[in-house]
């Protein structure tokens, strides 16, 4: 919403000595924010009256003319113009050069500058409306005609701000901030704001006077809920006049285009003081008579664009006897324009409920300046000052009007809301004390009423808060931070008392599981979205059927939210390979699926969500990219703190290589895999030329050490002997179970490599293991070494059939 | 006799001088100290000599021996101060060997400097689920049943359950306050706490704007206790993030969970307050809402308002670290693309 500080003037006198923006700062501190602080009178720099002294063809062009203008120098000034409507003695608006002007209405100002026009020239601009910020005053300027100041009291020289009344500040208030502010939606709300904020007195809206024996206009309500409130008034002796320069350029620069002076009084009545109303032509209402209703099913109203719209009985519509002629509180209907031959009208000020205006304002995608005044819930009390207000604009623009029948409708008054609040209460969550007489003041600036005793206020809500907005002691609260300035209030330390420290073991232990990913084994961390892209869901062959889906999806195909993390990677993983040939990357993010799931209360059942984890290593050599990945999961309990998962092949994921895949579990319970991608997989997401090791993890079955579980040993006195074997065995023997057969004879193996080529026969493979052999007693002499070597050497050919390679 | 003895001296320091390596200098050692070097020779041929002679011929050998042997000991300690255990040339402008990558996301990075921080102030870190319903996203919030924000155009509903309400309407949470009630729900108060997570929305998307973001919030409730005691929680935030005291101010906001509520706003760092294009024009920049919370929402959590009280501060991740690193595209925190991620360390 724009604000005029002109039109606030009218209402406050503003402290001397203040600027526009510390006027706009502190508001923006203290009641809404403002956007932007716009000097109107700014962008008319260089903008003069000129008077034409001469008008002379152009040798080289039959549409330009060349005219001599007084603007108020020494000497007057050529100035090339094609304006068709110029004339020897006309008054006009020139730019001069350094002014900034809009190019035939359109675009972003450009400055003007002294120049030749088919060489004669030109030291300035004679403007149309639309170039200088005038086009709302000249609705039907032809494209080629210039401003023709007749009839402005005016002199060469002039600015031409001063004759439009452009001189004022413009505060651009963001609506969103006044979304909770009824009563702020006009500027006597904003001005009431401000008398607090700088304790100046706020002054009066005037009565109108209305004659006590008035016939009354016939207004029926038939849905008094809806319809709280309903002045009628009919005058005659209206025509389609202009509105005077004042009010047509306060509607200009608020950003309102004048139109009729009726159109303009209703426009500017709902900006001064946020009140909607409404000019009928009284010959459009049949049979003298309104009728406020709810809409019959199906029932068709015509709007002003010639678009019909299908009503309900949810919606309110204002009738005549006949049938509906607009949508209460949102937009009139093609009936009831104002029109040239207009002699009479019926004014309507109404006040209707919140909830009809927003449930049936929904049906358009544009809200009207009513219908957003509407829905925030106004008091019924400013739809008196609303018809005071306009009575007395219609009175001095239409000396000669008369009003005919006057009626107010008033079934549902606003109540004001009571409030009791303690002093102790503003003092501890103030924390501080605020003297009795500064909080009256600013209570009473506001427009609250209120009284003092026993340490209590007893504090009652002017209407214009009572529609929701002030309710509670809080809220008063609330007012008196705001407009003391939450930043005048110093910050209170915090203080802590220890019970215990924080220590959340399930915590920690997510971030220790990324910080070793990340930084002990090279992972990137990604995020990626909960909805997935359906190929990619089904590539990993994931069940669609146990997956949550959104009613409103961003895009059709991401209807589905994730159940697993896998097709995401994949997604991450195919668009990474077009810069990267080997990376590493996880994501940790929740899952979800169809179940019983109560966090917070039983009432409430959520699906099963679970925290996952998932990682890829992408890599040419698959065997390889397969053991790191294996090796990260081995070494994460280890390094993580936590109990102990285990590695063996149960069942096959349905995006695992049919050979390389182990789940991972703990106390039997299956709670992750690890394996290589298959082809299938790698085929259909376009994961070319590489391979991916692959795991997925459900995180939420980890559980944490409480601290740390080292275990210490003590040094062996000697030190171990140590000694590499290479043997030979067949295909199907796995490390396992050499690694078992000899475990009690050695104090510790390891394995070292793996081979097969050139020198190992078919179906065999060679394997280098590392035995460390502990020295009982005193050293080992080497006969002693040899004998433990064979006999490790025995069991390895008795259970595994491995022996030792001739080198 | 004598001036043999110098001119082997003379010789011999002159030998030593020339040595350039250690194998040399062993070869020059035998040479003039071993059994067949000249000096020996020399003293073996004394016996011919008076008694006075042997005496100070003999010093004058010893002496010499010993001038050898000091001088060959610094010629090597010269030759091992000046040798390389590189048998050829290095260039040292070769990158040096890579560490393993890998790094945090940076909205983790960020998110686990603040629990840092938060954690010394004695604050939980806790975590609401993603999937929520709509009582605890708006009905307990205190957000009206008609607000905008209920709708389908602005939070996305689960399939199914879309046209129902209150905990049978399930939703992507549209924000953290909903587990801030399910917090003390299930812990009572006092309390203090804070919920990092992810928020979703219905939104078009643009370099601005994201359907899946990432907030911070924090939240203390207890007895006595002021809306002004959120300023310290700010400045926490802020000097953790940017690593000094930032200028902030604090102006009037409105949220249906917080009564009063306010925006807290930071001075521009891109110019200094003066007033740039990041900012507006107006040397400010909008960080973080927060608020004293409603009456309502303690309600909510079986919380008697008239004995607890508490404020929210709220802070966008995304908007923090895009202003942090100056990243200009809000999209690329879900990018996953690894040119973006690798710039984190």
């Amino acid at each position: 919403m724009k604000v005029s500080l002109n039109l606030i003037r009218k209402y406050i006198d503003l402290p001397e000595g203040l600027t526009d923006e510390q006027i706009a700062y502190d508001m923006t501190l203290r009641t809404v924010e403002v956007d932007e602080v716009e000097n109107i009178k700014q962008k008319f720099h260089d903008i003069v009256v000129g008077k034409i002294l001469e008008v002379k063809e152009h040798p080289n062009a039959d549409r330009l003319r060349i005219c001599n203008v007084d603007i108020g120098e020494a000497e007057p000034v050529q100035i090339v113009c094609g304006g068709s409507n110029l004339y020897e003695g006309e008054y006009v608006v020139v730019s001069k050069p350094g002014a900034e002007v809009v190019w035939h209405g359109q675009g972003e100002p450009v400055k003007v500058s002294k120049t030749k026009m088919r060489g004669e020239v030109s030291c300035g601009m004679i403007c149309a409306a639309s170039e200088v910020y005038l086009g709302d005053f000249y609705p039907d300027e032809n494209e080629t005609e210039i401003i023709d100041l007749k009839g402005f009291e005016c002199k060469p020289g002039d600015n031409v701000a001063d004759l439009f009344g452009m001189t004022d500040t413009v505060l651009e208030i963001d609506n969103k901030s006044l979304s909770n502010r009824p009563d702020l939606w006009g500027h006597y709300g904003i001005a009431r704001e401000l008398s607090a904020i700088y304790d100046v007195p706020l002054k009066e809206l005037q009565e109108f006077n209305i004659e006590r024996d008035l016939p009354k206009y016939n207004v029926e309500i038939k849905d008094t809920e809806k319809c709280n409130r309903y002045i009628a008034v009919e005058i005659d002796g209206i025509d389609n006049r202009k509105s005077p320069m004042w009010m047509q350029s306060l509607l200009s620069k608020i950003g309102q285009r004048p139109i009729n002076a009726i159109v303009d009084i209703t426009n500017y009545v709902m900006f001064a003081v946020g009140q909607p109303l409404h000019a009928f032509d009284k010959t459009h209402v049949s049979g003298e008579k309104i009728i406020v209703r709810n809409a019959e099913n199906g029932e068709e109203l015509l709007l002003l664009d010639n678009n019909t719209i299908k009503l309900t009985t949810d919606d309110l519509v204002i009738c005549d006897e006949r049938d509906a002629m607009g949508l209460a509180g949102i937009r009139g209907g093609k009936k009831d324009s104002i029109l040239p031959d207009t002699k009479g009208i019926v004014l309507e000020v109404a006040n209707f409920s919140a909830d009809t205006i927003r449930q049936t304002g929904k049906r358009f995608a544009e809200k009207t300046d009513a219908a957003i005044r509407y829905e925030k819930g106004l008091d019924t009390q400013r739809v008196k000052e609303g018809a005071d207000l306009a009575l007395r604009l219609i009175k001095e623009i239409f000396p000669e009007s008369r009003i005919i029948k006057y009626t107010d409708v008033y079934p549902n008054e606003t109540k004001k809301n009571k409030i009791k609040v303690s002093e102790e209460f503003l003092d501890t969550r103030l924390g501080k004390k605020i003297p009795q007489e500064k909080i009256k003041q600013i209570l009473t600036s506001l427009g609250y009423e209120l009284s003092y005793k026993n340490g209590e206020y007893d504090i009652t809500v002017p209407t214009w808060r009572s529609t929701g907005d002030v309710t509670i002691k809080d809220d008063v609260m609330g007012d008196i931070a705001r407009i003391l300035s939450f930043d005048s209030f110093e910050a209170k330390p915090i203080t802590i008392t220890f019970e215990h420290s924080v220590k959340q073991n399930d915590v920690l232990l997510e971030r220790r599981i990324k910080e070793y990913l990340a930084e002990r084994c090279g992972f990137y961390e990604i995020f990626t979205y909960p909805w997935i892209e359906e190929k990619y869901i089904k590539s990993a062959g994931i069940d669609m059927e146990k997956s949550i889906k959104l009613a409103t999806p961003p895009a059709p195909d991401l209807a589905y939210l994730r159940s697993s993390l896998i097709p995401a990677m994949l997604e991450a993983i195919s668009k990474n390979l077009r810069y990267y040939d080997e990376f590493k990357l996880f994501d940790y993010e929740e899952v979800y699926k169809k179940g019983d799931y109560r966090p917070s209360s039983n009432d409430e059942i959520l699906p099963i969500q679970n925290n996952y984890l998932t990682g890829c290593i992408v890599g040419k050599n698959a065997k390889e990219i397969f053991y790191e990945a294996k090796g990260v999961i081995e070494n994460m309990a280890r390094y993580c703190h936590m109990e102990e998962i285990k590695l063996e092949k149960i069942e096959k994921p349905s995006w695992a290589d049919i050979n390389a895949y182990l789940n991972i579990t703990k106390n039997d319970e299956t709670i992750g895999t690890v394996g290589l991608l298959s082809v299938k997989v790698m085929t259909e997401t376009k994961i070319k030329r590489t391979n991916v090791a692959i795991f997925e993890i459900n995180c939420d079955k980890f559980v944490p050490y409480a601290s740390r579980t080292n275990e210490y040993e003590k040094l062996p006195g000697l030190p171990l002997v140590e000694k590499d074997l290479s043997i030979l065995a067949n295909e199907e023997i796995t490390w396992k179970q050499i690694e078992e057969s000899i475990k009690s004879k050695v104090k510790e193996v390891e394995f070292v490599d793996e081979y097969r080529g050139n020198q190992i026969p078919e179906g065999k493979k060679s394997i280098t293991l590392k035995v460390k052999i502990l020295n009982e007693g005193t050293t080992m002499t080497s006969e002693q070494i040899n004998e433990r070597i064979n006999s490790i050497l025995k069991v390895l050919d008795k259970k595994c059939g491995a022996k030792l390679r001739e080198e | 006799m004598k001036e043999k003895l110098e001119q082997i001296k003379a010789k011999g320091l002159e030998q030593i001088k020339n040595v350039k390596t250690i194998a040399e200098l062993e070869e020059v050692r035998k040479e003039l100290t071993g059994k067949k070097s000249e000096l020996s020779e020399v003293l073996k041929s004394m016996k011919d000599l008076s008694p006075e002679e042997k005496k100070s011929t003999g010093m004058l050998a010893t002496e010499i021996k010993k001038s050898f042997e000091n001088t060959l000991q610094l010629k090597e300690e010269e030759i091992i101060d000046s040798m390389s255990v590189l048998d050829e040339p290095i260039d040292l402008t070769l990158p040096g060997k890579k560490v393993a990558g890998g790094a945090l996301h940076p909205i983790t990075q960020m998110k686990y400097d603040l629990n840092d921080a938060f954690l010394s102030l004695g604050f939980e870190v806790y975590s609401e689920d993603d999937i929520s319903s709509e009582k605890y996203a708006f009905d307990n919030l205190n957000f009206a049943k008609n607000h905008p924000a209920r709708q389908s155009m602005d939070t996305y509903w689960i399939e199914g359950t879309e046209e129902k309400e209150g905990t049978d309407r399930l939703c992507l949470r549209p924000h953290l306050t909903g587990g801030s009630v399910r917090y003390l729900l299930k812990h009572g108060a006092p309390a203090r706490f804070v919920y990092p997570g992810e928020v979703y929305r219905n939104e078009t998307t643009d370099a601005r704007h994201e359907r899946a973001f990432f907030q911070y919030e924090a939240l203390i409730v207890d007895k006595n206790i002021s809306f002004s005691s959120g300023i310290v929680m700010i400045q926490t935030i802020l000097e953790k993030v940017f690593g000094r005291k930032i200028k902030t101010r604090m102006r009037e906001g409105f949220f249906p969970f917080t009564e009063p509520g306010y925006e807290i706003d930071m001075e521009c760092l891109v110019c200094g307050g003066k007033g740039c294009k990041v900012c507006n024009h107006n040397g400010w920049i909008e960080v973080m809402p927060g608020g004293v919370i409603h009456p309502n929402v303690l309600k909510s959590a079986n919380l008697d308002p008239e004995v607890w009280t508490g404020f929210y501060i709220n802070i966008g991740l995304d908007r923090l670290v895009m202003m942090r690193y100056g990243v200009d595209d809000v999209r690329l925190f879900h990018s996953g693309d690894l040119r973006f991620l690798k710039q984190f360390k």
